[in-house]
């Protein structure tokens, strides 16, 4: 373990101990459910969404959209049916931590639903979750059962009127049903291509209801800063305007590669070199993908960047799902880039063309580049197919697609180079 | 070969009837099938849209948009192969070729035992386990030769108990 | 309505209009795939980019997608959106064969002209392409996977349009494609759409494939023959055979769409059996024989027996024009025996509709805006197919679609559905108006009383029934419940589709004069001797074919137009073989009234096909073509009146002398047609009430009814609709099936005053007990059950040794 790692609050992961899920007289010993006889006897659904409001929380899902305001659109008072959706789908490479959470604590996923549930006057949420997650999944059974054996769930919640049932949905691969809409036709049973917005899910969503869709980690979050409050939380982070804990999962070419709850804010470097171990190896750090694989490289350079929304924005990256990929000096970034773009081509949904076709036409000229056979036209045409591609997808697939690419146009331009001029990868040992 | 027992035809065919929108259903049915018959023939889909209520052509394009339901004949286990960019840091091209010269398959064909099919596969959520893969429903990983060796043979002897 | 502006030109639209739809008013077309005005937007196409400069949200956007603003400023010149759109076009042919050379959309492909509009022209990609297998969609519809540019506009016309259910979409990725669950013909009578929607070659016609660029064809604005609801079509023929059937855009009447018939019926026109030539007592002769021939008899009639022993007898499917002139020569020898309907009781429900649709008039425009569409007794899949078309539309648009019928309902939509036999049929419409309900179960009276209630209460109904199963005593009851319906702020709707693409027209012309059952009883009597049928069969369409015989044997002598051979002809003296619709000029009268002008697209002749044994260029070599000898039956008439054969001055000859028609003159301009707004004159009143004749026990009561399949002569001609013809079945209620011990799919044996007939058993729940129907198929096993004249008693038997 990193010699630091008593100095980072664990609060996501304070009851997990690797290889083993907590039950619920478990997750009961240290405070579990406690927020939720709170949320249930002493506050009403309104100061509830005000409270994660005011805690700042931003949606841990890759898009950081602050929660309290997307429970403020979200017509809670109107009668009829509504839905709470939790989006268990993690399926950008480099992500894993709502595996790992679901792994060892599943109860507080269970626990923040039915609070959001209620903040949101929901009677029915489902939890959507990924095929490869079977193990997360039979947790996550287990843990509805429990929870309504012990009166969390079902009718009149602990007398307070409000019934509340949840449902897991398993589903059977494909990383666009991540995107919010695309998952709610997934779960609609129907084919997953995303909807266009708007109207957004809040309006029309699941069943053509109203509907909020949120990731697994921010839900998680809900019942501690109902235990422990807006302020308490906002002070977790390291950043001025940052606010909580971050799970963070490390991959690629480090030293330690496994999940840890980390403030959010905390340096780059600290996560690679101390969290991380370092580059295996001993080797050099080259790039990281710093929030899973649809952000833009990092460099060396930029090591001592805070890991929170705006300063990665600044630098030209995004937060996304922090999901830290290393690569060393080793790596060949193009190869890189074409395994990412690889990715991203064959999970396109098929709906819109600049995804759709444009994104094998990314991997076809990287392809080229890599194997030595390209032209600087070539490198001229991935400039304009990027161009042309981002901000221009029906969904934000195929914008995710071109954040590894332009951190290769920006950061590797020379390398990219290199490979047309020696007309072949630089990196690869002959 | 049977495609889903009785008991459970049933219970889809009530919970459809007991629901609003029963082509909700439609994952957990070609689910269903799957594991009870292996992949979904032609037969699957019908029978599922039969069970729900809905149109074969409903069902027949949404088990064709999701790459882990099988249209098609596969192995006792498929083994999904993560080739997503942890694992491809990871050694994961080397343990994919080590798995296809160890099964003498190529990615998308079936063990001539009809043990195993092999299908590479997007990011498992393993990557810091990477590089990982999948078989049935379960994660392995890291992977070096040698635990591929006993995972396989282990498989084998649970498939032929 | 908000005002924006496009490309520096300003645009005033109605709310709710998107950017492409403002600009193409202004007639800038803004390069799309996936957009179809019927359709709506997608916007996974991404071609229709433009940048706003001024807007809620600016920079480049989907055209498709944005509605127009006020005040909005929006660029197509916007040098980022026309690299972006020529980049669409360059992804949208990374995977295409390029095999135009042999693809039958080129020509009139959107995918060519909107590559070249989107500016992409040079291959860059040189990786390998995807491909994919093809799918046998049947006889009408080919499919070519590798040309698909997945701008998923099948799927919506198919599916979304058209309530199909056996055609979607597959897979994910650059993988999408699309086709049926297992291959086989699309079940859909809507199918043939999809190869005007599909912007590539990936649908073509399959009756059309390899037989003619699509630059070659001569093509002209016309009308589908095939009923009456007189859809807008867009014929092509090459070398002297009409190949092809296209949906032409009329927003009024059948929007972008036309059903299967009238696409893939075109089969009539070059039929072998084609009467080519004048014909007098079976002996060829030239027209100026023939013509003579025609002078002669009947003057020779009328020295004889005296002014008014020559009758005419007009039809539901001749042009307006030839109507109008049969009229005129009738009248020039004295006839007070004109008849335009050889099927009384069509006839007096083509008079009721004339006489009684005033303003009420509905078309399948206004339908798809109303919200209670009530069907009383009509089929529209089979009485005016694409009126289905608008009842889904309206169903979409959120409108309640009631049915009452006894048969099972086939929309290709959501409905409710109460099983009436024709008798409560009656009783429901009398009783619906008059919102006394007597003589049903509890039940039934609440449905009932609360069916009233809500057709007060809806804004914009709707009333459909037809005449196979009401009869003209119905029709005349179904008026009575639209008029006790209509308060005077808000009237209610009426539609009901009639025999024939001319029949409205019938019912104006007969002008309170007799019907056939009339003129029959005068031919009996002596008082008529010689007949003249203008593109009519009255051996076949009069339900009782033994007294039509016999009256028609009495004849001395019988003079008939037609352009295909019917009993009539056969049995005729003199035949004047006329063209087909397509073949001339001419204008019908749809059943709302809407007067439309269809225009020649070729000659007629033998095809080349047929001349030059498949030989090109054809051998023989001839001033002018083989078995051109058909004319117009509006140019006989003309010739014979001495009038004008040309149209334009025939049309103001006609218009002149019958105000009502004086739209003619303008009506080849019209878009949409004109609603001729003169009334008819009712029919006569009738102490028959079309109540059926109690009934022999254990002897079901037998309704012919027509299908999908076509019981007009031109779909009967034409080999390519075979595969939607059913052979002869009966339908009938589970339980009388069960009594007879025979079940769905048996053979049986069905005998009625008409003899013997072998048909197939279908039976389901939901038909009422006693009654039964069985599909008339003309010149078909069932010619002799016609639709209209009641029912028939029959009993039915099982066959031994049939499945
Ligand atoms: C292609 C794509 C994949 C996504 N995958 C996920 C995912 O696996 N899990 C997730 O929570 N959000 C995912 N998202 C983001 C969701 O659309 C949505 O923003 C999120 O679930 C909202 O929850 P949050 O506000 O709590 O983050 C994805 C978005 C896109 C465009
Ligand atoms: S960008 Fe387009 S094709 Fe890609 S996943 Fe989104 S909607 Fe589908
Ligand atoms: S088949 Fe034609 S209409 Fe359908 S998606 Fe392909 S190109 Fe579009
Ligand atoms: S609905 Fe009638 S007029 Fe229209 S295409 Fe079909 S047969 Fe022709
Ligand atoms: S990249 Fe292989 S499991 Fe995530
Ligand atoms: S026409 Fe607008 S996106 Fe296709």
């Amino acid at each position: 373990m990193s010699p630091r790692m008593s100095e980072y609050p664990q609060v996501l992961f304070k009851n997990r101990v690797p290889g083993e899920t907590v039950l619920i007289d478990g997750y009961r010993t240290t405070g579990g459910y406690t927020a939720l006889e709170k949320a249930f006897k002493e506050l009403d659904p309104a100061t509830i969404r005000d409270q994660v409001k005011r805690a700042n929380l931003r949606g841990r899902g890759g898009a950081g959209f602050p929660t309290g305001i997307k429970w403020s659109f979200f017509p809670a008072d109107q009668p009829g049916e509504k839905y709470l959706v939790c989006n268990c789908d993690e399926m950008e490479p480099g992500t894993y931590k709502d595996r790992e959470l679901l792994k060892a604590d599943p109860h507080q996923l269970i626990e923040g639903v039915i609070i959001a549930a209620f903040a949101l006057q929901t009677p029915v949420a489902y939890i959507f979750i990924r095929y490869a997650f079977e193990d997360c999944a039979a947790n996550l059974d287990r843990a509805v059962a429990e929870a309504a054996a012990a009166g969390y769930l079902g009718k009149n919640i602990l007398g307070s009127g409000f019934d509340c049932e949840i449902h897991v949905h398993r589903s059977a691969g494909r990383y666009i049903l991540g995107e919010e809409t695309a998952l709610l036709n997934g779960l609609e049973g129907k084919r997953p291509n995303p909807r266009s917005k708007p109207p957004f899910p809040a309006v029309r969503g699941l069943f053509g209801q109203p509907t909020t869709v949120n990731n697994v980690e921010t839900l998680a979050n809900v019942p501690h800063i109902i235990n422990h409050g807006a302020e308490w939380f906002k002070g977790l982070a390291r950043t001025l305007e940052g606010a909580g804990t971050k799970l963070f999962g490390l991959s690629g070419h480090l030293e330690r590669t496994a999940c840890f709850e980390l403030p959010v804010g905390i340096l780059l470097r600290e996560v690679v070199e101390e969290v991380g171990g370092g580059v295996r190896g001993g080797r050099t750090f080259k790039a990281c993908l710093p929030g899973g694989a649809s952000t833009p490289y990092l460099t060396a350079a930029q090591l001592d960047t805070p890991l929170d929304f705006e300063p990665l924005e600044a630098v030209g990256s995004r937060f996304g799902t922090a999901g830290v990929t290393v690569f060393d000096d080793t790596t060949c970034m193009v190869a890189a880039t074409l395994n990412l773009i690889r990715f991203f081509a064959r999970e396109s949904c098929g709906w819109c063309t600049p995804c759709r076709d444009g994104l094998p036409v990314v991997a076809w000229l990287l392809d080229k580049i890599e194997a030595g056979k390209a032209t600087f036209d070539d490198i001229d045409m991935l400039k304009d197919q990027f161009r042309n591609i981002s901000g221009r997808s029906f969904c934000a697939l195929a914008e995710g697609a071109m954040g590894p690419v332009a951190g290769l146009l920006n950061h590797f331009e020379q390398e990219l180079a290199d490979h047309v001029i020696k007309g072949r990868c630089p990196l690869k040992k002959k | 070969m049977e495609l889903l027992p009785e008991n459970q035809q049933e219970f889809f065919r009530s919970k459809a009837a007991a629901i609003a929108h029963p082509r909700e259903l439609v994952i957990d049915a070609l689910r269903a099938v799957q594991s009870h018959h292996g992949w979904v023939p032609d037969e699957g889909v019908t029978l599922v849209a039969a069970l729900l209520g809905i149109l074969p052509i409903e069902v027949e394009e949404v088990a064709t948009f999701y790459d882990k339901i099988f249209r098609r004949p596969v192995g006792k286990r498929v083994i999904h192969v993560c080739d997503s960019i942890c694992c491809w840091t990871r050694e994961g091209e080397a343990i994919f070729t080590y798995l296809q010269e160890k099964l003498g398959i190529a990615p998308g064909e079936t063990t001539t035992d009809g043990v195993f099919t092999l299908l590479p596969t997007c990011c498992l959520g393993a990557c810091g386990d990477a590089p990982a893969m999948m078989i049935g429903l379960t994660t392995y990983g890291p992977l070096t030769p040698q635990r591929i060796d006993e995972i396989l043979a282990q498989v084998r002897a649970e498939v032929s108990a | 309505m908000p005002t924006l502006t496009i490309d520096n030109q300003p645009v005033t639209v109605a709310e709710g209009t998107t950017i492409i739809q403002a600009a193409e008013r202004l007639g800038l077309v803004i390069p799309h795939f996936c957009y179809h005005e019927a359709l709506g937007a997608a916007g996974s196409c991404r071609l229709c980019a433009v940048r706003i400069e001024k807007g809620p949200l600016k920079g480049i956007q989907m055209a498709c997608m944005i509605p127009a603003q006020d005040g909005m400023v929006v660029t197509t010149l916007d040098p980022e959106a026309v690299e972006f759109r020529a980049h669409v076009a360059e992804w949208a042919m990374t995977d295409h064969p390029h095999d135009c050379p042999v693809c039958d959309e080129g020509g009139e492909c959107q995918l060519q002209e909107m590559t070249i509009a989107a500016g992409h022209g040079t291959r860059r990609f040189r990786g390998l392409k995807r491909t994919y297998p093809n799918q046998d969609l049947g006889p009408f519809i080919v499919q070519e996977m590798n040309r698909c540019i997945q701008c998923y506009r099948c799927v919506r016309t198919y599916r979304d349009y058209c309530g199909g259910t056996d055609y979607g979409t597959f897979g994910s990725r650059n993988r999408v494609a699309y086709g049926r669950v297992t291959a086989g013909r699309l079940a859909s009578p809507f199918s043939g759409n999809i190869i005007d929607l599909c912007p590539t070659g990936v649908l073509t016609d399959k009756t059309f494939r390899f037989k003619c660029r699509s630059w070659d064809l001569q093509e002209a604005p016309s009308v589908c023959p095939h009923c009456s609801l007189g859809c807008n079509t867009l014929p092509g023929a090459r070398y002297r055979e009409l190949l092809r059937v296209k949906a032409r855009v009329n927003r009024a009447v059948n929007g972008f769409f036309i059903c299967d018939r009238g696409r893939f019926g075109h089969g009539y026109q070059n039929h072998p059996q084609r009467l080519r030539e004048p014909h007098v007592d079976g002996e060829s002769v030239s027209w100026n024989d023939a013509l003579a021939a025609v002078h002669e008899r009947i003057s020779q009639t009328t020295e004889h027996h005296g002014h008014g022993t020559v009758a005419f007898l007009g039809s539901r499917r001749a042009t307006l024009e030839a109507n109008l002139l049969l009229g005129q020569w009738a009248a020039a020898t004295g006839c007070t025996r004109t008849v335009y309907e050889c099927h009384p009781e069509f006839d007096r429900i083509a008079r009721t509709v004339a006489a009684r649709l005033g303003d009420q008039r509905r078309s399948p425009g206004d339908i798809q805006r109303s919200d209670f569409i009530l069907l009383i007794g009509a089929e529209p899949l089979a009485e005016a197919p694409v009126l289905a078309l608008a009842i889904r539309q309206a169903k979409r648009n959120g409108a309640r679609i009631v049915i009452l019928d006894p048969r099972p309902p086939q929309l290709p939509c959501a409905f409710e559905h109460l099983p009436l036999t024709p008798e409560q049929l009656q009783l429901a419409l009398e009783q619906l108006a008059t919102k006394k309900f007597k003589g049903w179960t509890r039940d039934e009276s609440t449905t009932l009383r609360n069916l009233g209630k809500d057709l007060t209460a809806a804004q914009n109904p709707v009333i459909i029934g037809a005449g196979a199963l009401l009869g003209a005593a119905g029709i005349e009851r179904l008026f009575d419940l639209v008029d006790a319906s209509s308060p005077a702020a808000r009237p209610c709707g009426v539609l009901v589709p009639l025999a024939g693409p001319n029949s409205y027209a019938a019912g104006l012309l007969s002008n309170g004069g007799p019907d056939f059952d009339d003129l029959l009883d005068a031919i009996l009597n002596g008082m008529v001797k010689t007949l003249v049928c203008l593109e009519t069969d009255p051996f076949e369409d009069y339900p009782q074919h033994g007294r039509a015989q016999s009256a028609l044997a009495q004849l001395e002598s019988l003079i008939v137009l037609d352009a295909l051979p019917t009993q009539t002809t056969r049995h005729a003296d003199i035949v004047l073989p006329t063209t087909v619709p397509v073949e001339s000029d001419g204008c019908y009268i749809n059943h709302e009234g809407r007067l439309q002008a269809f225009a020649k697209v070729l000659d007629p002749g033998l095809s080349v096909a047929v001349t030059g044994g498949g030989d090109h260029p054809p051998r023989i070599f001839e001033q002018s073509a083989p078995g051109n000898l058909p004319r117009p039956a509006w140019a006989i008439l003309a010739e014979i009146l001495k009038l004008p054969t040309e149209t334009a001055a025939l049309r103001q000859q006609l218009a002149r002398t019958d105000n009502r028609f004086a739209a003619l003159t303008q009506i080849h301009r019209a878009a949409e047609g004109e609603i001729v707004t003169a009334i008819g004159i009712p029919p006569r009143p009738q102490d028959d009430d079309g109540a059926v004749e109690s009934s022999v026990p254990g002897s079901l009561q037998l309704w012919p009814i027509d299908t999908f399949g076509g019981a007009d002569i031109f779909s009967t001609y034409s080999v390519h609709l075979d595969p939607l013809r059913d052979e002869p079945y009966i339908l009938l209620a589970d339980e009388d099936a069960k009594q007879r011990g025979l079940t769905d799919g048996a053979g049986a044996v069905l005998t009625s005053e008409l003899g013997h007939l072998k048909v197939r058993v279908r039976c389901t729940a939901t038909i009422p007990a006693g009654i039964a129907f069985l599909p008339h198929l003309l010149r078909g096993a069932t010619a002799g059950f016609v639709p209209g004249g009641g029912a028939l008693s029959c009993t039915l038997k099982s066959v031994e040794g049939e499945a």
